[in-house]
């Protein structure tokens, strides 16, 4: 079992504790930019995650990667988690 | 329900983060799964010289659930190996195939998949795995936080003090001096028939240190009001009253249909 490589939750506020850090979140895709996708943190601020893949605008995506400042994180994994997640 | 999942790989990772998160958590009893994360493994500790178990936070587990995406997975003849990262940490899971159902869970889960594991919880030579009897993927998403809310939980619960028993009920039985320890059933019953004096807080306590009773707190699917009533020998709207003030705060929570509650401090 290795645990060399654990990735916080964060959210907009958190994540500028965790800069340069492994961290996962999950944002709502807002617009698309040729790679670089922007959404809305858990707590309503816009985060810019590079290296994402093409996911459409309105779906929640998971994002795990490094926290290169207070507002982007740079993409090694993302998964499409669809346009309902959360909801009661 | 969501049907999608596709994922993508982006460039390499920088230095590891050190560790960040370390929950975990797990339900005693043997019976149900307990809830898991790979990077529980600060709390993780040999339960005896029996190499197959494990104890985590003092209470030995066998049968776990993870939840986290499959990587590098290989089928074998008769089994198929995978690794599942879970974000906290990554464990290698073996899922025998005996059957062509077997084969057929597996076939439908892929790396990069979020896949729910059920399965024990094995050592070898000092190195965990998991003995998977359930793979299965992640159709909705929400099971992922539900899964570490439910760890967090479960964690929470076995690692903070158990609250204290009222000293009021113990005035006709010997005083416990340990907070933990249960009091025998009926006898406050009938101190408190005799007292006649029922102030609000007294009666939410003593209905509460009945679902914290330990022979309760055991019970999945939980207790009802009658049985409450023939614990405590109270009126029935006064302990209705009680249950729902309780589950309005989010105390208690009904299990199997609305009649039976279970205290959210179980697991």
């Amino acid at each position: 079992m290795e645990t060399s490589s654990p990735a916080a939750f964060v959210n907009a506020e958190i994540l500028t504790m965790f800069v340069g850090r492994r961290v996962r979140t999950v944002v709502q895709v807002q617009r698309n930019e040729g790679g670089m996708v922007v959404g809305q943190s858990p707590d309503g601020h816009p985060l810019t995650i590079k290296s994402a893949m093409d996911i459409p605008v309105s779906h929640f995506m998971e994002v795990y990667g490094i926290a290169e400042n207070n507002q982007t994180i740079r993409a090694e994994v993302c998964t499409d988690f669809g346009p309902s997640f959360g909801e009661i | 329900m969501y049907g999608g999942g596709g994922h993508y790989d982006g460039g390499d990772g920088a230095a590891n983060a050190n560790s960040l998160f370390g929950g975990g958590g797990f339900v005693p009893s043997q019976s149900t799964a307990a809830p898991e994360s790979s990077g529980g493994g600060s709390g993780f500790s040999k339960a005896s010289d029996d190499k197959s178990n494990f104890a985590i936070n003092g209470v030995e587990v066998s049968t776990v659930r993870l939840v986290g995406r499959m990587l590098g997975k290989v089928e074998r003849v008769t089994d198929v190996v995978f690794t599942l990262d879970d974000g906290t940490g990554k464990i290698d899971v073996n899922r025998w195939q005996n059957e062509s159902s077997d084969s057929k869970e597996m076939a439908d889960v892929n790396d990069g998949n979020y896949v729910i594991v059920n399965g024990g919880l094995k050592g070898l030579q000092g190195k965990r795995h998991v003995i998977a009897y359930s793979v299965r993927r992640v159709t909705n998403f929400n099971e992922i936080t539900h899964h570490f809310l439910h760890c967090i939980q479960v964690h929470l619960d076995l690692t903070r003090p158990k609250p204290c028993l009222p000293s009021q009920i113990n005035a006709s039985t010997p005083t416990p001096g340990h907070a933990n320890q249960a009091w025998p059933p009926n006898n406050q019953a009938t101190t408190f028939s005799a007292s006649g004096n029922t102030a609000g807080n007294d009666v939410s306590s003593l209905v509460m240190s009945v679902f914290h009773d330990p022979a309760i707190i055991e019970r999945e699917d939980g207790i009802t009001v009658p049985y409450i009533m023939d614990r405590l020998k109270l009126p029935e709207h006064v302990i209705k009253d009680v249950i729902k003030k309780q589950e309005d705060e989010g105390n208690i929570y009904n299990t199997i249909d609305d009649f039976h509650y279970r205290s959210a401090m179980n697991g």
